[in-house]
């Protein structure tokens, strides 16, 4: 019964695959001559597809019900081969699965499984190995190509992680968590049912719910902590190897049962897979551990790092915020006061005059006469109000040119030596404006200089510099006065720092250092 | 005399045309642009022009860059430079030709409207003419150090209005004193300044300017 069921099968496969030649041989030439994308999605598919046939046929060996698999199988690759290439990782993980599970069981329920497992009557020592080899080809091919359910479980994963969307958000070492995922499988083999440390002792149903207890743990660890998931990991494969070892020097003393993918129940099995497996597991737990630490040790730092600058940032972006309210405060009771009042005297004046004009036309010539200097005021005004906010050569020519007027300005003698290969970008150029237009203004304050020397430049790795030297009494001291205060908090908005070196006696020197980007090559000088 | 005017702000363009047209000059163009100002400077030499300092096309200071142009093309081609605000930068670049005929005077001068066409008539001879603003500025700057600190409180005011490009006259009746009387404190300012003395209005305020901006 069992041979005619087998040439059956073999027969429906066979035509199967003629009917799949005739209808689509060229293209399935096609697809395994070259697997580059210029080849049409349908017929790649096929040829992934394939694959699903060739195993359906190994796991219908098995009985005569599943050549109705193999027949939807062959329907399959033939009408809708993009359905059958996403299954197909599916069905080899499946078949992997029971293969394992199969041979961890001890009787063998396959007439035959996959191209070296067991028979009805004994259980191959290489029906672990290939079955692995179905599961790890089956989540190798998982995400390739594209695996029912893919997205599903990757958003699934993703949300577990914390992060949005499925987006992975790990360091450097997280991206080592996922061979925790096999560790864990060879865990639940030495803590799980019949297992070696394990719960063997307790009535089967508890010992279920440890496996997926543990299993659940661990992938929560991986999802959760990677960090801690890949020490772990780590630790997990020295334990396995090191207990390969033992397996090796010791049996029966040390009691086999599986160890990794061999079945340990002779002195020789002992040996060999004790042996080898221990040491590949100790020598790859040798080439992890330096990795898995040093990233560790660069992800502590960064996230040092990190968290410095934040602060930095969050501490600077409130002063910047503050700032500019201040000043639209500032620049709005101005306003207020200053021009908007002489406009309004000025209305009323006008207004007067216009009255006043039939009757008492000296008196309304007065009128407008002080309608006149009240626009004037406004105007001075509304000027002095201008330079605060943005000053005019600022604007007109830039920072060079700014610094030059701010220096002819400057009631002291003032030199200037500016080297500035390009425009500096305007915040950073409004705010170095600021910043001399203040240390100079302390200077002709306080200092009691004669002369004052303001030298501006750019060093190609990025940074303005400016420096105001002054040859007065010194002993300035930046802490006192908020005007030094007030130009820091400015500077560190861009990460610009200000440094005063004033011993008694003098000089002053006033240094100014900004990080910033050149904003368009200079135009013109005059 | 004939007179271009250079402002981007129509209102103001047409306020400047009236109120010269009002004291009897001939306006020959009235442009808004930086590149159709230096097209009629060069084109009708007027005998002095009006410029703003900021107008289109970059809106920054395109209309004092065209004056200097024009003057550099036509050496002493009479420009009177206004804006909303003066700069001893832009004074400084404004005078650096030493040819005279300049004028640089704060837009709001305007609403005196016989003292700017005096202004105009005194660029277009030739003259100089400062805005009090710039020339407070310059004198600052000397009072701490410079000679300038021995001249007496009234040879201060006469070094400012001859700064500022005014006539022998003009100072006079400014102070209420007798032109006679000027006339000593300018040769007492340049004795202390150590300039070599002029009579020619001009070249003395060519040669105040220098002295203070050195």
């Amino acid at each position: 019964m069992g041979t005619l069921v087998f040439v059956l099968a073999v027969a429906i496969w066979l035509a199967g695959m003629w009917v799949l030649w005739r209808r689509r041989g060229a293209d399935i030439k096609a697809a395994f001559r070259d697997a580059s994308s210029a080849i049409p999605e349908g017929i790649r598919s096929r040829g992934w597809g394939l694959l699903l046939v060739v195993l359906t046929l190994l796991a219908v060996a098995g009985g005569e019900k599943f050549l109705l698999g193999l027949g939807a199988a062959i329907v399959l690759v033939i009408f809708a081969p993009r359905v059958a290439t996403r299954l197909l990782p599916w069905a080899l993980i499946i078949y992997g699965c029971i293969g394992y599970l199969n041979a961890k069981d001890g009787f063998p329920s396959f007439s035959q499984y996959g191209l070296l497992g067991s028979s009805w009557t004994f259980v191959s020592p290489w029906q672990v190995p290939e079955a692995a080899l179905y599961i790890v080809a089956g989540v190798w091919l998982f995400p390739r190509l594209d695996a029912v359910g893919y997205g599903t479980i990757k958003a699934l994963f993703g949300r577990l992680r914390g992060g949005a969307g499925g987006q992975s958000t790990g360091g450097p070492a997280a991206t080592y968590a996922p061979l925790l995922l096999p560790v864990l499988l060879v865990i639940l083999e030495l803590f799980g049912v019949d297992g070696w440390f394990g719960v063997g002792w307790w009535r089967p149903q508890f010992s279920f719910v440890a496996d997926l207890v543990i299993l659940a743990a661990g992938i929560v660890l991986v999802a959760r902590v990677p960090e801690r998931a890949v020490a772990a990991a780590l630790a997990g494969i020295v334990i396995l190897g090191t207990y390969g070892i033992l397996l090796a020097l010791f049996w029966p003393g040390v009691s086999g049962g599986f160890y990794g993918a061999m079945l340990v129940n002779s002195k020789s099995s002992a040996v060999v897979g004790g042996l080898l497996q221990g040491t590949a597991l100790l020598s790859f737990a040798g080439w992890l551990a330096p990795r898995v630490y040093r990233k560790d040790a660069e992800l502590a730092a960064r996230a040092e790092q990190l968290t410095e600058r934040v602060e930095t940032l969050t501490q600077t972006r409130t002063d910047a915020v503050d700032t500019a309210v201040a000043e639209l405060r500032r620049i709005e009771r101005d306003l207020h006061d200053g021009a908007q009042a002489r406009l309004v005297a000025l209305g009323m004046s006008l207004q007067a005059a216009e009255r006043l004009f039939a009757t008492s036309p000296e008196a309304a010539l007065a009128l407008v006469s002080e309608a006149k200097e009240s626009s004037s005021k406004a105007l001075t005004e509304l000027r002095d109000l201008v330079r605060g906010i943005y000053p005019p050569v600022l604007a007109d020519r830039g920072l060079a040119d700014a610094v030059r007027a701010l220096a002819l300005d400057t009631p002291l003698h003032t030199q200037t030596d500016i080297d500035l290969p390009a425009e500096i970008e305007m915040p950073v150029a409004s705010a170095v404006y600021f910043a001399i237009a203040e240390i100079l203004t302390n200077a002709v304050r306080h200092s009691g200089a004669r002369t004052i020397k303001i030298q501006l430049s750019y060093a190609a790795i990025g940074m303005l510099r400016a420096q105001v030297t002054d040859d007065g009494a010194g002993g300035a001291d930046p802490s006192q006065g908020t005007g030094l205060n007030g130009i820091e908090r400015r500077l560190a908005t861009f990460d610009g720092i200000l440094a005063v070196n004033s011993p008694p006696g003098g000089p002053t020197i006033v240094v100014i250092e900004v990080p910033c980007a050149l904003s368009s090559p200079k135009t013109s000088s005059c | 005399m004939r007179i271009v005017i250079a402002e981007d702000l129509f209102l103001l363009r047409e306020g400047l045309v009236r109120l010269l047209e009002a004291h009897d000059f001939e306006i020959v163009a009235a442009v808004g642009t930086a590149p159709e100002l230096l097209e009629a400077l060069l084109k009708h030499q007027p005998d002095v022009s009006i410029v703003d300092v900021r107008l289109p096309p970059t809106n920054t200071d395109d209309g004092l860059r065209a004056a200097i142009e024009a003057r550099r093309q036509i050496p002493g081609l009479p420009v009177l430079v206004l804006s909303q605000y003066v700069e001893q930068l832009y004074a400084r670049e404004l005078l650096a030709d030493q040819a005279g005929a300049v004028g640089y005077l704060l837009k709001d001068r305007v609403f005196n409207d016989d003292a700017f066409a005096t202004a105009i008539r005194t660029v277009a001879k030739g003259g100089t003419v400062l805005d009090p603003e710039v020339v407070q500025k310059l004198l600052i700057k000397h009072t701490r150090t410079k000679p300038v600190s021995r001249l007496t409180p009234r040879e201060l005011q006469v070094l400012a209005l001859m700064a500022e490009g005014r006539s022998n006259a003009a100072i006079a009746q400014r102070l209420f004193i007798t032109e006679k009387a000027v006339s000593k404190h300018a040769a007492g300012i340049f004795a202390k300044l150590d300039l070599a003395p002029s009579d020619d209005d001009n070249r003395r305020v060519l040669a105040v300017l220098a002295y203070l901006e050195s």
